[in-house]
């Protein structure tokens, strides 16, 4: 018997593939914060235990709070903390969440939800202008406070395998999961790019997207089967599917483990470079298993929104030191690329965030921040000489690497004369995910050591697409030939300024890509370390100049779906 | 228990700075504090429950202390509404 998720059927769920695999668990549906809340009846001996759960929430959001304005120095922003912690703290909400949950006997999250929204409420209908701009705060408080008594992660027991079932997760809630014991992931919104998604795939769990109404459909603890290669969810299987679902993953787990021994290199000897895009200390066992060279991207943002709040130089520190002593060959890292659809927790909100105060805008205007994290960065770099490169994220002119070149040196400075050994030769680069950068590459590459291509945002800015938004999804390409010629070019201003090229995006990870990317002579990828083998098995079986003749062809193509079937015709005759 | 009456003097009535300073300072004290406003009562020391007040200027408050340090808790606050909480935004 074999399955095909043409449709929603009693038993499946159709939905989109987004990383490849089979899982088999029992469901866990997590409730998400900004759907509205329904009221789910609780008994008398729980009653403590949503109690305690509204305090303990309370406590972490409080100390969330503090922890942020440490970084933060201006007075305005000050003010906006201290009045989203008096919301938080105000005594009242406490008391109508305690009062629904003792005498209504409903659950926390609901309380919580509905004391809010009450306020809400009687706010709009005043009528008053007072505090019509606080509305927005208090409703993204609302959601803040929901998800966090929601968070099942810390309070509830992952089931061995579960299969989270969720609208949308954040990849900290994610990492949680999985490192309870989550095994799949099953999203009702998200696009292929997103972050939890890019998560999944690092991690190695199997991921589908688009599954529509899953959280309402499947219930927690119920015996599901995800398969993301034919994408769909299959609910209540039978004995028989079970069996035959067992019997693939068996199969599935032996091909994973390629042999490697032959070397990085394409069929002609042209060498080039595998590293692992990672942000968690989870990933980083795969990251071996799958033989990457190095760490080509170490996201930092973590440090930031994680559940540890870890800004402070000495923690910063521990983080990076765990990545090198667990880790082989060069470390990438990247400054904190907070903003865009990473601001969840900012105190601003933005009409157009992707386009507004994000990566090095924002650093270069929170000075405090930016210097804590250069100083344990370079502390690092002193202690593991030459192992270190140094990432500037959203670079989009070039007075902007003067000024954080002009950071470097200073915090250099100061580490040498208080004794602290740094590494003189610390290669510095930046991100190329603004097609200004790719356009002006020569200008840009001759202030730096190495460009980054970031092709989920250069292809975002050029496409005028975010990839975020599932309505979209479609025209999100990445491999579009005019994304594939903004990069060709910067690889020409950074041969001619003496700069290297890697590329750190998904495009790395994707046949088409890579093997494009080897075409216009970039031999340096880094990717989600899943995707290691294939696109080693790709690029180590054909000759480089197979990848010239492929590449200069691509950016005179006038679709992806042309360089689709190229491709294929491509991998054919070149096999 | 003490009551008593004052009028908003911010011309831009309670909004949301002199709404968290007189918070901020009602939760400094031990006494309950509650304000009566055209028939509502809410707890002064809630940020949520002085913004549905929505005071505009002139608007009459009553204030009502009831603990150890009333008369205290009383002074201080109506010095603070007195004063425009500090805010010389005429």
């Amino acid at each position: 018997m074999s399955f095909s998720f043409d449709e929603n059927t009693e038993t499946t769920i159709k939905a989109r593939s987004a990383a490849s695999g089979i899982s088999i668990g029992p469901a866990l549906v997590i409730k998400a914060g900004s759907q509205k809340i329904s009221p789910t009846a609780i008994t008398e001996s729980e009653i403590e235990a949503h109690k305690e759960k509204f305090c303990s929430a309370r406590a972490s959001l409080v100390k969330e709070l503090e922890k942020m304005s440490g970084g933060l120095q201006d007075k305005s922003t000050a003010e906006i903390i201290e009045a989203q912690q008096q919301i938080i703290e105000d005594p009242e909400i406490k008391r109508t969440v305690f009062e629904i949950v003792e005498k209504k006997l409903l659950s926390v999250d609901f309380a919580v939800y509905e004391t809010f929204s009450s306020f809400i409420e009687q706010l709009k209908e005043s009528g008053s202008e007072l505090f019509r701009q606080r509305i927005i705060d208090l409703e993204d408080i609302r959601d803040r406070y929901v998800s966090k008594v929601c968070d099942h992660a810390t309070e509830l027991k992952v089931p061995e395998g579960a299969i989270l079932v969720a609208s949308k997760i954040s990849p900290t809630e994610l990492v949680n999961y999985y490192e309870e014991g989550a095994g799949g992931l099953v999203l009702e919104k998200g696009g292929i790019t997103s972050h939890a998604v890019i998560i999944a795939k690092s991690l190695g769990i199997p991921c589908l997207i688009n599954a529509d109404n899953a959280t309402k459909v499947v219930s927690s603890n119920e015996m599901v089967i995800l398969d993301a290669d034919k994408g769909g969810l299959i609910l209540d299987p039978s004995d028989e599917v079970l069996k035959e679902y067992a019997e693939k993953l068996k199969g599935a787990q032996v091909s994973v483990k390629a042999d490697r021994a032959a070397g990085f290199e394409t069929k002609d000897g042209f060498p080039f470079k595998l590293m692992a895009n990672v942000e968690f200390e989870a990933e980083l066992p795969r990251v071996s298993e799958m033989k990457a060279q190095g760490i080509g991207l170490l996201r930092t943002e973590s440090l930031l929104f994680g559940k540890k709040l870890r800004k402070d130089v000495e923690d910063q520190e521990a983080f990076y030191t765990a990545m090198l002593e667990n880790s082989e060959g060069p470390v990438t890292i990247r400054l904190f690329d907070i903003g865009g659809d990473k601001n969840a927790r900012r105190p601003y909100k933005e009409a157009n965030p992707f386009l507004g105060w994000r990566g090095i805008r924002l650093l270069l205007d929170e000075k405090k921040l930016l210097r804590s994290q250069l100083k344990a960065i370079l502390t690092i770099a002193g202690k593991y000489t030459g192992r270190v490169k140094l990432l500037i994220p959203m670079i989009s002119v070039v007075d902007e690497i003067d000024q954080v070149r002009d950071e470097i040196e200073k915090m250099q400075g100061a580490l040498l004369s208080s004794g602290t050994p740094i590494d003189e030769d610390l290669p510095i680069g930046i991100m190329v995910e603004v097609p200004s950068v790719a356009l002006s590459a020569f200008h840009f590459a001759k202030k730096v050591d190495f460009l980054s291509i970031g092709s989920n945002d250069l292809t975002q800015y050029t496409l005028a697409v975010d990839r975020g938004n599932e309505k979209i999804h479609t025209l999100f390409q990445h491999y579009h030939p005019a994304v594939l010629k903004l990069i060709k070019m910067t690889v020409k201003g950074a041969e001619k300024a003496g700069a290297n090229v890697s590329v750190c995006g998904e495009l790395s990870g994707d046949e088409i890509g890579a093997a494009c990317l080897m075409g216009f002579g970039i031999n340096e990828l880094s990717m989600v370390p899943n995707s290691l083998p294939a696109i080693y098995d790709l690029l180590s079986s054909r000759n480089k100049k197979d990848f010239d003749e492929l590449a200069e062809k691509a950016v005179d193509l006038s679709s992806s779906e042309e360089l689709e079937q190229f491709f294929r015709e491509w991998k054919d005759q070149t096999a | 228990m003490i009551k008593e009456k004052v009028t908003i003097k911010n011309s831009a009535g309670l909004h949301a700075r002199p709404s968290a300073q007189l918070v901020k300072l009602a939760s400094k004290f031990k006494s309950d504090f509650y304000i009566h406003s055209y028939g509502y009562r809410v707890n002064g020391k809630s940020i949520l429950g002085v913004m549905t007040l929505a005071a505009e200027s002139g608007a009459e408050l009553e204030l009502e202390l009831e603990g150890p340090d009333e008369e205290e808790a009383l002074k201080a606050i109506k010095e603070a509404i007195e004063n425009k909480f500090g805010m010389d935004e005429e």
